[in-house]
């Protein structure tokens, strides 16, 4: 059985409600999806509440699933949950903004979880735009081609490549200078 | 699946960039790629994927039992529609034969423009009354064919029945 088969059948039993079906998309996907989360916002704890958001909504969403590619998908909730949760943030700090302005520059700087280093790379994404960030984290972990990410996005795939390859530029060069 | 891997990316960036920026956007995506897989992010705990199952078995077992729950209460509303329905039936038929059994004037009369005629023992009566009349107008004119006392007698006899029969119903 193909990788395009057996993913059929799972969503063929997720569609039905099977927990075990769930069960194996999860196993396929949090890796990604997690890993995803992660370099958008580089905490570990945020990560998980955005992985666990996911996969209920799924749960509740599956439904509404017509067929097409399931990675786009997927990864469209995904990247909806993404822009929610920066959504809330901004909105607390612009709360925190109006009772404390000295807390508005740790709000801005990367957050993590106790104990936890970042790495290199996490540094530097940190230094692009949410946007462009999302956008090259979508290439690199959904494995969605040009076109695909282009449709998912709702834009021109000329628009697409030109502002993932500014932002693919810029963090090379920050890599490479860290380097 | 997606078709990642059937992408050609020479091409595709040929389209939308000269022939160096092409090479260029081309070769900044691959080191970007290598840079990304060199940096593996870290992979979620067994404990979080855990719980992550866990709830969904636990929203999958809630949707189910909600949607029972819905199927149950609308058999219910059936069940109780129908016998409303029948108990509504059953509730207009028990009032109409009731109207019937109560009545004591038949339908017929309540909608007849002329009671004397449309029932027989009115006018029966009437018709006797009428005799009666002209009978006691004739006596008094004295142009009946009789022996006078013996005809009031009748007369008078005649009245009490009626008046008995009347009272009789």
């Amino acid at each position: 059985m193909t990788n395009k088969d057996n993913l059929a059948k799972i969503l063929s039993g997720c569609k039905v409600g099977e927990s075990e079906s769930f069960s194996q998309l999860i196993d396929i996907y949090a890796n990604r999806l997690y890993g995803y989360f992660y370099r958008l916002t580089g905490d570990k704890n945020i990560s998980d509440d955005l992985l666990s958001e996911l996969f209920v909504k799924l749960v509740e969403k599956i439904g509404s699933f017509k067929g097409g590619v399931f990675e786009s998908w997927l990864w469209k909730i995904a990247s909806n949950i993404f822009y929610d949760y920066l959504r809330d943030k901004q909105r607390q700090s612009k709360l925190l903004e109006k009772q404390k302005s000295q807390l508005e520059l740790k709000s801005t700087e990367p957050r993590k979880s106790d104990g936890e280093q970042l790495d290199n790379l996490q540094r530097q994404l940190e230094k692009l735009d949410a946007d462009t960030k999302e956008l090259v984290m979508l290439r690199f972990y959904s494995q969605l081609s040009f076109k695909e990410i282009a449709q998912m996005r709702a834009e021109p795939i000329g628009t697409t490549l030109s502002k993932l390859h500014r932002g693919i530029k810029k963090l090379r060069e920050l890599m490479e200078q860290k380097l | 699946m997606n078709n990642r891997n059937e992408e050609n990316l020479e091409e595709l960036f040929g389209k939308f960039f000269n022939p160096e920026e092409a090479g260029q956007a081309e070769e900044d995506i691959r080191k970007t790629e290598q840079i990304l897989s060199e940096n593996p992010a870290p992979k979620p705990d067994e404990e979080l994927i855990a719980d992550i199952k866990a709830q969904v078995t636990a929203v999958l077992l809630h949707k189910t039992a909600f949607r029972q729950t819905v199927y149950k209460v609308a058999a219910v509303a059936a069940i109780f529609l129908v016998l409303a329905g029948i108990s509504v039936k059953l509730f207009e038929k028990q009032q109409s034969e009731r109207i019937q059994y109560a009545s004591i004037m038949p339908a017929v009369l309540w909608e007849s423009d002329d009671i004397i005629t449309d029932d027989a023992d009115l006018a029966v009566l009437n018709a006797e009354i009428d005799q009666i009349e002209n009978d006691a107008i004739a006596l008094r004119l004295g142009t009946a064919n009789s022996n006078g006392n013996g005809d009031l007698t009748e007369l008078e006899t005649e009245l009490m029945e009626i008046d008995n029969d009347f009272w009789k119903g």
